[in-house]
């Protein structure tokens, strides 16, 4: 059977704060559009790569001009901040974004098909682990957006309901690489764990710098104050270098540790592909698992009319490197395996903790958030 | 006091779209529906009749605005709210059309045609200033309840005074102790007070507790 072509568009910062990142997830897609041009599937894309350098006029006259262009489908974007600023060019060309990272939730477009995961799929989780085995006492660290102001809010919430606390909270430009003075105020608030929400060259910064600093005043720092965090991958471990490397906690629905034939097959296909790296990580395979799940609904429709890959969509299930995955139709969120890894001097996460199975999305933690926000502090006034 | 805290999570709740029913409420229903609220359309002649069953703390109307006549919500007596939080839905933004929303008891708004995008900030806003209005309504209901117990409680002061030999501020402190002790308002202290003669049996132990005075 002659296959059929779509156009489709692959926008991904390969240069800038976080290109180490893009540069994953554009193998990560740019290798299963071949496998899926290569394959039985009667479709063929052809993905035109755009490069809007972590700018986000770039992101916007980009997008505008793809989808003005005629192609209805574009796998892209990092930062929430880049996908808030496209949204409205997809939704007035009718197209659709296939956001391929984890990010803060609180949000259901139309015009977007979520692949990575959510709070309830990477931020819970690791709350609840690190309350059960490190402490309750919180210090946040984060870039200075969305990702990190709203994390911390649920981290917040979720410490203080069960009796935690967060004992300091700072937050800096996305680039910045000065962090004297914030691993001042750790040392002096001696939290049981930081939990970080930097991106990017500073966050590989504020690893190499804090454990640098704990080190000087004997400090075993993955020990007594172990950096957790919900972006961290594989590739920006091999950036942080070998003297920090070790020790920090990701949660994730993807490491390449993860021993499974799907796994192993995708991580020596990408290896032999990309031999200069990045290496593969959470991002790269969710931009693998949304180009692999826009194919088969692609094929499925018959078209790329956004109606009908979406009514297509909702019945694909797909064998990703994590595992199963599929679109849940009512949020357009995907079913994701929720992991927590601890890294490992060779860069790579060994794994501690792994859900049964495929979590629900939840983007609005209607199912997780209490109904009110957390307690307000009693306001007192002397009476007798 | 009311729960000044913010509501954040709209899971169970059901909104009423109060509008012609040609409406195109494709992308508000399924929005909704994403964030766990059901939303039920309402035929406008049937609306009267509702409202007197819909609850502050569980509904949600969504009341177009550019309907040609008020929805005709019963409005509380001193904050003019409305019985359940009130969201417009904005065609056109001329002053007679969000003047009407306004008197309707509109906390926030949303534009059409709706964006999805919209939905979630409109009842965020919409809803907990509808909560933070009802709270000062309470306040201020309990306010005036308690300006119209000061005669009452002057008159108190005044009996103890006589009956105690004491002055003015002793007895207002006994009264006031009174009141904690018995977790009452002070003006319902009064008031009881007031209302009781002396050998009466509910006031007797209170009088007695008075006259004690400061253990």
């Amino acid at each position: 059977m002659r296959s059929k072509a779509f156009d489709i568009g692959f926008l991904f910062s390969c240069t800038g704060p976080y290109q180490l990142v893009s540069r994953a997830m554009l193998n990560g897609a740019t290798l299963a559009a071949e496998q899926v041009n290569a394959s039985a599937l009667a479709v063929e894309v052809n993905p035109l790569v755009k490069n809007p350098d972590g700018n986000l006029g770039s992101y916007r006259g980009l997008a505008s001009d793809m989808l003005q262009s005629g192609i209805k489908h574009v796998v892209g974007c990092y930062t929430s901040l880049s996908r808030k600023e496209v949204i409205p060019y997809f939704e007035k060309y009718d197209g659709l974004l296939w956001y391929p990272s984890h990010y803060e939730g609180f949000e259901t477009s139309d015009n977007v098909i979520y692949t990575g995961a959510t709070a309830n799929q990477h931020l819970l989780p690791l709350i609840d682990y690190l309350l059960k085995n490190h402490g309750k006492r919180a210090f946040c660290i984060g870039s200075n957006y969305i990702w990190a102001w709203e994390n911390n809010r649920i981290l917040r919430e979720e410490i203080v309901a069960q009796g935690g606390s967060v004992v300091g909270e700072r937050y800096f430009a996305i680039g910045e690489r000065d962090f004297a003075r914030v691993i001042d105020a750790i040392m002096a608030a001696r939290p049981d764990f930081i939990f970080l929400t930097l991106i990017g060259t500073s966050a590989y910064g504020f690893f190499r710098d804090f454990r640098a600093a704990c080190l000087a005043r004997g400090i075993d720092q993955a020990a007594t104050m172990p950096i957790a965090s919900c972006s961290l991958a594989e590739p920006e471990l091999e950036e942080i270098g070998p003297q920090a490397v070790e020790g920090h906690l990701s949660s994730s629905v993807y490491f390449s540790s993860i021993d499974s034939p799907e796994n192993r097959s995708f991580i020596s296909a990408y290896e032999a592909r990309f031999p200069d790296g990045p290496t593969v990580s959470a991002d790269a395979e969710a931009s693998y698992a949304s180009v692999w799940l826009l194919a088969l609904a692609l094929a499925a429709a018959g078209e790329d009319g956004l109606a009908a890959v979406k009514a297509a969509l909702g019945r694909q299930r797909f064998r990703a490197p994590q595992g199963e995955i599929r679109v849940d139709d009512l949020t357009w969120h995907s079913y994701l395996t929720p992991r927590i890894g601890r890294s490992n001097k060779h860069a790579r996460f060994d794994l501690i903790s792994e859900a049964r199975q495929p979590a629900q999305p939840d983007p609005y933690l209607l199912r997780h958030a209490p109904r009110f926000e957390g307690a307000l502090p009693p306001r007192l006034r002397v009476v007798s | 006091m009311t729960d000044l805290r913010l509501l954040q999570n709209f899971s169970g709740f059901r909104a009423f779209l109060v509008a012609p029913p040609a409406i195109a409420a494709d992308t508000l229903g399924s929005t909704l529906n994403r964030i766990g609220v059901t939303m039920q359309t309402v035929d406008q002649a049937k609306w009267p009749g509702m409202c007197s069953t819909l609850n502050p703390d569980g509904n949600i109307i969504i009341l177009d605005g550019d309907l040609n006549e008020a929805a005709g919500l019963p409005l509380s007596d001193i904050g003019r709210l409305p019985p359940a939080p009130v969201i417009g839905l904005l065609g056109v933004s001329a002053p007679s059309r969000l003047k009407a929303l306004m008197r309707q008891g509109a906390t926030s708004v949303l534009h059409k045609p709706v964006q999805g995008s919209a939905v979630f900030t409109a009842l965020f806003i919409g809803i907990n200033e509808f909560r933070r209005r009802r709270s000062f309504e309470a306040l201020l209901n309990r306010q005036e309840r308690r300006l119209r117990g000061r005669r009452a409680v002057i008159k108190a002061v005044v009996r103890l005074m006589r009956e105690f030999q004491i002055d003015d501020d002793e007895a207002f402190e006994r009264i006031r102790r009174e009141s904690m002790a018995s977790r009452m308002a002070l003006e319902d202290i009064c008031e009881r007070l007031m209302a009781a003669p002396a050998e009466h049996d509910e006031a007797e132990p209170m009088l007695n507790r008075l006259a004690a005075g400061p253990v």
